[in-house]
Order: structure tokens, then sequence, then C-alpha cells
């Protein structure tokens, strides 16, 4: 499990936008019609590999029933991704989507990289939410825009992989200060193991994610 | 003639590398005078007399020659692309080493040619730093009987009244005079002055062309006559040339040979102190390094220069070899201990994000706690401080006492006792948690153990470690699951939940002492020829059952602040 980088994602929206299955489908390829209402909080790790480097993305899984969201609120704080996902067989999730970019603007660093995200694609049928409408308001507010489908697969890891690009490209640019960890990113541990001969038949590298030395 | 000419041109190029035209001007003169300034240096120390009279010449020379002949050097600079003129000159160049060997019997020529150098020099030179100018051109003088001397002062004087403001005049005039009276004896003695300029392999194409352009502005300036003795005796010295303005870059070079001597001289002396220094402060250096350490024989030795230890190849390659083979170990080793690295497991299993998570949550609503206990006035705030108090209290873990472990039904199986305790403790609580991760955990856990798959002691370790690492993690996520829901819980009772958290958290943490003693009985059971290497194993194993207790009890303070936010 050695990373160069590990980068803190949340996924924000309405409940049923389909959320816990864009994360299901990315971490475990599989989809689940049926899912459980997401308490608080949950999450999902994987390995990506971006410009050869290994990168962990450990994503938060919001809940997104309004009883939770003042504690997913204080979730935001350290994200250095979003992907902020509407249903667009369901206006309503779209209309919300302003109040959504305003939480996460307001509670999130200001580098933070937002994926706009218009789920249920596969539903073309039901659509209530036009792709192009999609497309401006992600144009207005200066994110990025993909249709998915976590059904099908359609986008879902383009969804999380470009936005996993969008912030190594902030990294290599110096937008994104890696040794704050309120940014998101961390440093993976394998940095901590390159020095060789040192501690021999020690304990091994220190904590993965927890941030300094054992 | 042709061949001669490049020829002239390279050794000069090789003796003045430098590509400053003005700079190769300068010490391409000087060479032609090299000798002169040696031997002028030599006396400059007998001749105090001689200097003072020169110093008048050089005063009256200062009056009017000064700006004179800066102005030529500005001419100098004007295009004058003469080619042909400028390899004749080459040679002209060269005239003073013949000069030199002509003067003892030539005093007159000598002395002009001398003079004129003496002017140009003083006046060159003046301006930036006059009094070592009057200094350094007279050894060129002292060499010059005095007589001489007063002469050319006498000359100097009137030549300057009589010009007025064109007395830089006389000595260019005169020079070219010289030239156009030499003219006619060159000729016969072109032959002759070759070899001479072959030997002496000064005639850089920079230089040439300097005299040329002065002579040629001299050319347009005046057409005065000036001695012809001067002029007849030059071309039998130098190499001489068809060309009138040939000649006149003679003299012109002289008039460099003065600067260059003095720059030689002022350079000489700033070696030789820059050199002083540099051996000063090489001496200093040795001193300070062998300070304590005579022959630097230590800090040879510890750099390793000793003669003592000369390293043998086969020997160093015979330790690279054994280095690395020890650093494969050692890297062999680090990786499994990374794979049982209980910091890692409990990442891999979410553990950490969950108490991140936790801690996020709990800091939160420390805040709102705060803002709070701000907003009343000083006789509610007491009141808050102590209900926070003895919601504290209240999760404070209660003493080890075995009477709670109230043994199951008879009729449960392990994990399903451990499903109803946690159920049991968690019942005030008012949430629905769900226990099933951690149940199933321990469900496998004594799976395996029954297992014929835990049969070596290594593999049964690290199984340990890492269910110690799961269940932990399982456990921090029912704090943070619970923390969760309490916050949006809409009718609270502190009391009751906090009972019920320390209640799971005695819960949990048998569970994790439970989980150890399983994995250290099968440790202790399995046949082992390394006694050692299984307590240490089993060391490791309660090492990381107290580290997971911590996990559960930091979790369990982090939820504290939720516990008292229903209460205030």
């Amino acid at each position: 499990m050695a990373y160069a980088y590990l980068f803190k994602y949340i996924i924000i929206g309405d409940t049923g936008v389909g959320k816990s299955c864009l994360l299901l489908q990315f971490t475990d390829k599989r989809f689940q019609p049926v899912h459980d209402l997401t308490i608080g909080v949950e999450f999902g790790a994987r390995m990506i590999t971006i410009d050869g480097k290994q990168i962990k993305l450990q994503i938060w899984d919001t809940a997104g029933q309004e009883a939770f969201r003042s504690i997913t609120r204080s979730y935001y704080r350290g994200a250095a991704g979003a992907l902020l996902v509407y249903d667009i067989t369901r206006r309503d999730t779209f209309n919300h989507l302003t109040t959504w970019l305003e939480d996460a603007r307001q509670h999130s660093n200001s580098n933070m990289v937002i994926m706009l995200i218009g789920n249920k694609s596969d539903l073309e049928s039901r659509r209530e939410v036009k792709k192009e409408e999609g497309e401006a308001f992600a144009r207005e507010h200066g994110l990025v825009f993909m249709e998915t489908s976590a059904k099908t697969a359609a986008n879902v890891e383009e969804a999380f992989i470009n936005t996993a690009k969008e912030i190594y490209e902030k990294i290599q640019e110096g937008v994104f200060d890696i040794n704050n960890e309120a940014n998101g990113i961390k440093i993976g541990p394998q940095h901590s193991t390159a020095g060789g001969a040192s501690g021999a038949g020690g304990a091994g590298a220190g904590g993965a994610a927890g941030g300094g030395c054992c | 003639m042709a061949t001669s000419d490049s020829e002239d041109f390279e050794s000069a190029d090789e003796g003045h590398g430098s590509p400053d035209k003005k700079q190769r001007k300068k010490r391409l003169s000087s060479s032609n005078y090299s000798d002169n300034a040696l031997e002028t240096e030599q006396k400059v120390s007998n001749t105090p007399k001689e200097s003072s009279n020169v110093k008048h010449v050089e005063d009256k020379v200062k009056e009017t020659d000064g700006w004179d002949d800066f102005e030529i050097d500005d001419n100098e600079a004007e295009p004058a692309p003469v080619k042909s003129n400028a390899e004749k000159q080459n040679k002209i160049e060269d005239k003073p080493s013949n000069v030199k060997e002509s003067k003892k019997s030539q005093d007159t020529g000598w002395d002009d040619f001398d003079d004129w150098g003496e002017d140009d020099t003083s006046t060159n030179v003046q301006k930036p730093e006059p009094k070592p100018v009057q200094a350094k051109p007279q050894p060129a003088q002292s060499q010059k009987p005095e007589p001489n001397i007063q002469e050319v002062t006498d000359r100097l004087a009137a030549a300057s009244t009589g010009g007025g403001g064109w007395g830089w005049g006389w000595s260019v005039d005169s020079l070219l005079s010289s030239a156009t009276a030499g003219i006619s004896t060159i000729t016969s003695q072109v032959s002759q002055g070759i070899s001479t300029v072959l030997e002496t392999g000064i005639g850089a194409p920079d230089p040439e062309e300097l005299a040329r352009r002065s002579v040629k502005t001299n050319e347009t300036k005046t057409d005065r006559s000036a001695p012809a003795p001067e002029a007849d005796k030059r071309p039998e010295t130098g190499s001489e040339q068809e060309a009138s303005a040939g000649d006149a870059a003679f003299p012109f070079g002289s008039l460099l040979s003065g600067v260059t001597k003095f720059v030689e001289t002022t350079g000489t002396k700033v070696i030789h102190g820059g050199l002083d220094t540099l051996e000063t402060i090489g001496k200093k250096t040795m001193e300070v390094l062998q300070d304590g350490d005579p022959g630097l024989a230590k800090k040879r030795a510890m750099l390793g220069l000793g003669a003592g230890d000369k390293p043998v190849l086969s020997q160093v390659l015979r330790e690279a070899k054994a280095k690395a083979e020890e650093e494969d170990k050692v890297r062999e080793e680090k990786r499994e201990a990374k794979e049982v690295h209980y910091e890692n497991l409990f990442d891999d299993f979410e553990g950490l994000v969950h108490l991140e998570a936790l801690e996020m949550l709990s800091r939160q609503v420390s805040m709102r706690i705060e803002e709070r206990i701000r907003s009343v006035d000083l006789e509610k705030r007491q009141d808050i401080k102590e209900t926070l108090q003895q919601v504290a209290e209240l999760c404070e873990m209660p003493e080890e006492d075995d009477d709670y472990e109230e043994s199951p039904s008879e009729d449960l199986s392990k994990p399903d006792a451990f499903h109803e305790r946690l159920q049991t403790a968690t019942q005030d609580l008012g949430l629905k948690l769900q226990f099933q991760a951690l149940v199933k955990q321990y469900t496998e856990v004594l799976t395996y153990l029954s297992s014929p798959e835990a049969d070596s002691v290594k593999s049964v370790y690290k199984r340990g470690v890492s269910s110690l690492a799961q269940g932990t993690a399982l456990s921090v996520e029912q704090y943070h699951k619970a923390a969760e829901m309490l916050l949006v819980k809409t009718r609270r009772s502190t009391a009751d939940e906090a009972d019920a958290l320390t209640q799971m958290t005695v819960v949990l943490t048998k569970h994790i002492s439970e989980l150890a003693t399983l994995f250290t009985e099968k440790l202790n059971a399995l046949p082992s020829d390394n006694k050692e290497q299984v307590n240490t194993y089993i060391t490791n194993i309660f090492l990381e059952a107290g580290n997971s207790s911590t996990y559960i009890q930091n979790a369990f303070q982090l939820a504290l602040p939720i516990l008292q936010i229903g209460a205030v």
C-alpha cells in the first residue's frame, strides 16, 4: 500500500443521487441497486496511477440527507477534491447544486477541485436535466463537468481520475502545499522507507496516513 | 613580405592574446621596450636628480599635451580602413628593437624617441592618477644623460609655447616629417629590416592600425615641418616601409611604450603584492590546520588518507557484497515487518480515517460548546461547566471488576455472546448501531484459529496483529457512527448515553484482550523450535492489544463532547 500521495475526496449532493453507488462502482467495480442510507460519512479508497506515481484516493462519501447536513459539513475540511453529484432524472437535485456549492466553498479550502457530476446517464428516457444545462452550470462556476452512470460504470473512472489529475497538476504548479494536510493531500509513507539500511529490523515505516512518525 | 607579415601577426597574437584592441596596442609597444623598461627600473634608485629634471619636462608637456593626446586617441577610433598600409606598419612597430641597438651610437635619435614616449606616458596616464605617473616614467629618462634631457625639455618648451593650442602638433608633426623624410632611405634598407622584424616577432594588426589611423588624422590636420635629422635616423634603425604612414606608427608605438611601462610596473607591483597576500593566506591556513595537529596526522587519518589503511580492492569488494546481502536481508525483514505493521493495518481497515472523522466532529462540537458557554452569562456559565464535568465523570472507565462479566448463556456461541453483550451495553444509547461487522470478524478469527490454516507461528502471529487492527478499526467506527447518530438525534438523554458508551468501551476493550489471548494461546500451543521467537511474537501481540485498547479509549474520549453537548 505504498503511495506517493493521498488525496482526500468528498462526494456531496442530494440524497439518492447515487453518491454511494458511484463510490462502490469506483472502488469495487460493482453496482448495488439498493443501498442503505448513508449515515454521516462512509469511506472508500482506491489506488490510482498518475504520471507514474501511485496515488491513494481516500473518498469520503457523505450522507445526502438534510439531517446530516451539519455533520457532513464538518468533513469538508481538508478535502483536495469534491464530486458534486446530481441526478439527471430529478431536476430538484440539479436545482440544489448552488446550495451545495456554496456549502463546499465555504467549508473547504479554496483550491479544492470540484467536479460536477450528472449521474444516472443510463436513464436517458427519464432525463429531466439536459447535459447542456450541466455544462453551463459547470462553466459558470468553474467546475469540471461529466455525466456518469454508476450502473453502467460509464465515466465513473474518468470522473475520479480526472479530478485526481487536476489536483496533481495543481501540486506540480505549486498551488497546493502538500505539506499542509489541510489541503487534503498527504505524502505517502514510501518516502520514509526510502532511507534504505537505516533502522535494521525495525518496525518499518511510520504510520501510513497517521501523519508524522509513529 | 607578405608571408613575413602574416607571421608577425601570428606571433603577436600569441604574445598578446587579449582581444581588447587598446590593450594589445599598449602591450605591443611595451614589448618593444621591454629591455628598456628593465634597465630603467634598475636605475631608478640611482638617478634621483635626473628624475627631478624629467619632472620639469613632464610638467611642461602636461600643460599642453595632455588633452591633445587624448584627441589622438579619439581619432584612432575613427574608421580609417587602409589595410595594405596596416600590414606595412606592422613592421614599423618593431623598429624600437632596432632602435635599441642603435641608440648608443645615435644619441639624438634615441632622445627624441624617448621623449615622445615620455610625453605620452605622462600625459596619457596623468589624468586618472597623476602622482604615480610622474614616478614611473622617470626611469625611461634616467637612461639618458642629463644634457640630453635638458635639450628635450627646451625643445618641448619651445614647442608648447610656439605651437600654442597646437602644441601637440609638434610631436606629431615631427613624426610625420620624419616619416616622409625617411621614405627616401627606406627602400634600400627594406631587406635589412625584415630579418629584424621576424626576429622580434612583433607586429600585431591592431597596433599598426592604431598607428595608421593616428597618422592619417595627423596628416589631415597639419603638414608642418619638423626636425629632419631625427627623421633621417629613424629609417636606418627601424624596419622600414614605403609608406609614410607606416613610419608615423613607430613614434606612436613609443608613446604607448611609456604608458605600458607604467602599467607594467604597477601591474608587477600589484601582482607581487597579490602573491604575497596569497602566500600569507596559505601560510596562515596551514598554521590553523596544523594547530594542535602537527603534520596534519589526525586530519589525514580522518580523511582516510593515511598510508596505513589503504584499502585492498578485493577486501572492498568483499565488504560491498556482504553489505549488499545485509541490506537485502534488512529490506526483506522490513517488508515483512510492514506486512504485520499494526498502524498500517489499522489504516487499511479504515480505522484511522474513522478516527480522523470522529476527531473532526469532536473538535467542531467542542467549539460549539465553547461558543455556548461564551454566549451565556456568568452564572449559567458555571452551571454548564459543572454539567460538562459531570458528563465527563460518567464517562470515566470503571475499575476492572469481573462481576460485570456475567457469564453469558451457555447455549450461545462466543460471537453471539459478544453481540449480545454489545447490544445490552448500548441498549440505553437509543441508537441502532450495527455490530455485525465486529461479530463477523470475531467469528472469522475463531474459525481461523481452529482451522488447519493456523499451523505456523508466523502466520498465526500475522493474523493476530491483523485481527487486532481490524477489531480496533471496527470498534473505532462504532464510536464514530454513534457520535454521528447522537448528533442528529432529536431527544438526548446524556446520562444514559454516557453510561451506554462507557459500557460499550468496556465490552470492546475486553473483546480486544480476548482476541489477544486467543492468539497468544494458539502461539503457545503450536510446536516450535524457536521459543524465543514465539515469546517475541506473544509479547508483540499483547503490545498491540494494549495499543488497540488505547485507540478505543481515545475514540471514546473523542465522543465525549458529543455526549456533553446533549446536556448543555
